[in-house]
């Protein structure tokens, strides 16, 4: 007893002894991590398969916390007002973080935070049923152009990913169809194959597997090139639009965290998700994974913010 | 088939998956008996639990909770007049009068072996009918899901109270809360004061806690002071009555064909199953009087129905991907998790295991029945306890499982505030029940109408354009007017006698001003 009492003693002394001057030794306790969507669900069942890996190459425990609520804002705040010490990082996703604050006053601005590492791109898909007149994406565009608002597209909602990319189709195209929000991607996929709507835009990682099975026909993907699970479906940029568009979900911290512990832990997630294991892990979710370090996890950020706030100032998706 | 059912019976019956199945079983009904804590948030808290797991272990646990937590909502709502879950409000109704008169533990029982009977035959609809089913859950569009919603609607004209215009504050009431947050629709803010927690809405199990377990708390603190010692005794066992299973049947057989379609219709759950049931047993009944009061049958309409619900609510997930409530969109991430791909191939492919899963939800309803029986007589000792020590203790449980579902300190407040409204509408004889089921149904209604009158381009049309929704109308308008037919064919019919069988004339009432 003494002697462990002893160590126990030894040990908080020297590390706190060496934990003020420098930064060198981050990690040296557990590591919180904010995911701003439910417990169950598709970002957080993501961020528990990667933090089992993350673990072993920080070298810290890190505990994930469900702050769920308003759309992802609620967790956003708390991680943007987190003490920028690198102890609490949170998965940010696109496009909520960027769009919420465009389109309503938020407590966080993109500015507060530092992005750490992108961790999945999760391309827009169009989707019409396989027994859709439609078999590529120009014969969509023909009909729109012709019978202007005859098409109906379900999409995750006003503002998702899905619903700016019809928006910035349509503005490119020159056509006009009719929007229908759903809640979730699984809804907007029961209306298409139960051909309650014409085209159904989601993620590319929840259309693979319908796809495979001939539920459903993919037309477009908005990837920068054909993500390797879907290699016969055409990008936007192939058929002529200048569009790349998704959902990113990655790992940022509070602006004002030091640049070494910035780099130890892009550092960390860039190893883990090497690992075959978790390339396993993630295929079994269809996660499209896409590695990106600080700065150009940055740049991605920077020009997609940019376009967004272009998008809303000639062309507001939601009612203010 | 047949060779893949005998296949996944040995995985099954190992040690480690029935010690799951247990133990799921076990914590569902504890979870599902805790205000607040419901099966989404016992299944997801687990999913990351099982990683390393093996998948039948895993899902076997899942499906344990599942059925356990169904159940388990029943016991609180009959004890202490605390739905559990969101799927016990309708349990409420019949159950707790059922313990007033000292037939608690009968009550139990019925809501037990109902619970087990409806969770078996949606087992057993998952594992035959799993093809034909999924294809009738696309049919639902838009459109059926609204009429399906305003078919709930005009459920609640039942639950009025004897004075109509108090259930209809009540509902209206519910219809305002629910549109609380952002459209979904438009994007706007409605009635969020600025208030970030809120613009994502009032999450069901934060209102349902709030109405419904603060109230009784506050009561029973009332009460303590001013009843002598040991009068709580009375409430129970005094008026012990052999239950009448036989006459139970057909509302098991009813229960059970609905809580099936209601189940794998996708955006409806247990709440609008037991809901409807209930409202179908009473409306099929000779002596509609009874409900309400603490009629059997009440008891085992709703609790069959909302375990029915269960496995059916997977047939659209297991075999299309499109989960039919919050907890099978839970399940298939905890199924994804575990490499299961939903889809047909999940039959073919992965069939063992898959089976394997559609066997537990049927071994679970089973061990249910025996867990539950065992447990019956303990919970009910709740009843003893003495209300100075309830009272409390039921504050303290929903305090904090109110704060485990968002991690949210808010939630909690707002839980307390909506406490005190629910406080105060019970002391004003405001029924509870319309506004509640007002907030789960209002906004499915106005979301799907929206979304069909976009898709049909504005054209009222598109309402009417199919079978199923004309069918859904039909019902519609029968459910509404069918008290008023009666009511002027007693009339008619017997002028002279005392109309002491009549359907209560407020019915009436009440929707004339609907």
């Amino acid at each position: 007893m003494k002697n462990s009492l002893s160590k126990i003693l030894l040990v908080f002394g020297t590390t706190t002894l060496i934990a003020s001057p420098a930064l060198a030794d981050y990690p040296e306790r557990p590591v919180e991590m904010i995911v701003a969507y439910s417990a169950g669900g598709g970002t957080d069942i993501a961020a528990r398969t990667l933090v089992s890996y993350l673990e072993e190459h920080l070298g810290a425990d890190i505990t994930v916390v469900n702050r769920p609520g308003a759309g992802g804002e609620v967790g956003f705040t708390e991680l943007a007002s987190a003490k920028p010490d690198g102890y609490t990082i949170g998965f940010i996703n696109t496009p909520n973080v960027i769009t919420i604050p465009i389109q309503r006053d938020t407590r966080y601005e993109m500015e507060d935070f530092t992005p750490v590492a992108s961790v999945i791109d999760d391309p827009a898909g169009f989707n019409v049923h396989p027994d859709s007149q439609f078999k590529t994406l120009e014969d969509l565009i023909e009909y729109a152009k012709a019978h202007p608002g005859d098409i109906s597209y379900g999409t995750t909602g006003v503002g998702s990913d899905d619903h700016l990319a019809a928006l910035a189709l349509e503005r490119q195209a020159g056509v006009q169809m009719t929007h229908v929000p759903f809640p979730g991607s699984s809804d907007v996929r029961k209306a298409l194959m139960g051909q309650h709507i014409d085209l159904g835009i989601f993620n590319m990682g929840e259309a693979s597997r319908d796809a495979a099975a001939g539920r459903i026909r993919t037309l477009a993907q908005g990837a920068e090139e054909r993500w390797e699970k879907a290699p016969d479906v055409p990008t936007l940029k192939e058929q002529g639009y200048d569009l790349v568009i998704g959902s990113n979900r990655g790992i940022a911290v509070p602006a004002g965290v030091p640049d070494e512990i910035i780099n130890e832990l892009s550092q960390a997630i860039a190893e883990a998700m090497q690992e075959e294991e978790f390339q396993a892990a993630a295929d079994k979710q269809s996660l499209p994974l896409y590695y990106q370090n600080p700065q150009d996890y940055q740049k991605t950020l920077n020009t997609t913010q940019e376009r967004f706030q272009a998008l809303w100032d000639e062309s507001p998706w939601a009612e203010q | 088939m047949w060779e893949n059912i005998l296949s996944a019976l040995p995985l099954l019956f190992s040690p480690p998956v029935l010690l799951s199945m247990a133990v799921g079983t076990t914590l569902g009904v504890f979870i599902g008996a805790l205000p607040g804590l419901s099966a989404t948030m016992g299944i997801a808290v687990l999913i990351p639990l099982t990683f390393t797991m093996d998948p039948l272990v895993a899902l076997g646990m899942m499906a344990g909770i599942y059925n356990g937590a169904m159940y388990g909502g029943a016991i609180p709502a009959i004890l202490l007049r605390i739905p559990g879950t969101p799927a016990g409000i309708a349990t409420v109704f019949d159950g707790h009068p059922m313990a007033k008169k000292g037939q608690g533990l009968e009550a139990m029982k019925i809501a037990l072996t109902s619970s087990a009977i409806g969770g078996s035959v949606s087992a057993l609809a998952l594992l035959l009918l799993s093809p034909p089913l999924a294809a009738m859950a696309l049919k639902f569009g838009p459109v059926e899901v609204f009429w399906l919603a305003v078919f709930g609607l005009a459920a609640i004209a039942v639950l009025l109270s004897d004075v109509p215009v108090k259930g209809l504050v009540s509902a209206c009431l519910g219809l305002l809360i629910g549109m609380v947050g952002i459209d979904s629709m438009t994007g706007n803010e409605r009635f969020t004061f600025n208030v970030m927690e809120l613009t994502g809405g009032i999450n069901i199990l934060v209102l349902l806690t709030g109405l419904y377990a603060i109230p009784p708390a506050l009561t029973l603190a009332q009460e303590a002071s001013l009843i002598k010692k040991g009068s709580g005794k009375d409430k129970l066992g005094s008026n012990r009555k052999t239950v009448a299973w036989t006459r139970l049947v057909p509302t098991w057989c009813r229960a059970s064909v609905i809580g099936v379609i209601v189940g794998i219709i996708p955006g409806t759950g247990g709440n609008i199953a037991a809901m409807l049931s209930w409202n179908e047993t009473r409306r099929a009944a000779k002596d509609k009087s009874r409900f309400g009061k603490g009629a059997p049958e009440g008891v085992a309409a709703a609790e069959c129905a909302n375990n029915a619900d269960n496995a059916a609510s997977l047939i659209p997930a297991l075999t299309l991907g499109i989960p039919g409530s919050t907890v099978s969109a839970v399940i298939l991430g905890g199924l994804l998790v575990h490499g299961m791909l939903p889809g047909p191939e999940l039959f073919t492919r992965s069939a063992p295991v898959t089976y394997g899963f559609i066997l537990a939800m049927l071994v679970t309803s089973i061990m249910l029945f025996i867990i539950g029986r065992l447990g019956a007589r303990l919970f009910i000792n709740v009843m003893y306890m003495p209300p100075l020590m309830l009272a409390p203790i039921i504050i303290a449980l929903t305090t904090v499982g109110v704060f485990a579902i968002n991690n949210s300190i808010f939630d909690v407040w707002l839980m307390l505030l909506l406490g005190l409204v629910g406080w105060g509408m019970e002391r004003l004889q405001i029924p509870l029940a319309p506004a509640v089921l007002a907030v789960i149904l209002g906004p499915i209604a106005e979301s799907n109408l929206r979304r069909a009158m976009l898709i049909g381009g504005h054209d009222t049309g598109i309402l009417f354009s199919s079978t199923i929704a004309m069918v859904m109308v039909g019902a519609i308008v029968l459910t509404i007017l069918s008290p008023l037919i009666r009511k002027v064919i007693a009339t008619l019919t017997r002028q002279q006698k005392r109309q002491s069988t009549d359907t209560t004339p407020r019915m009436a009432d009440g929707h004339n001003e609907t």
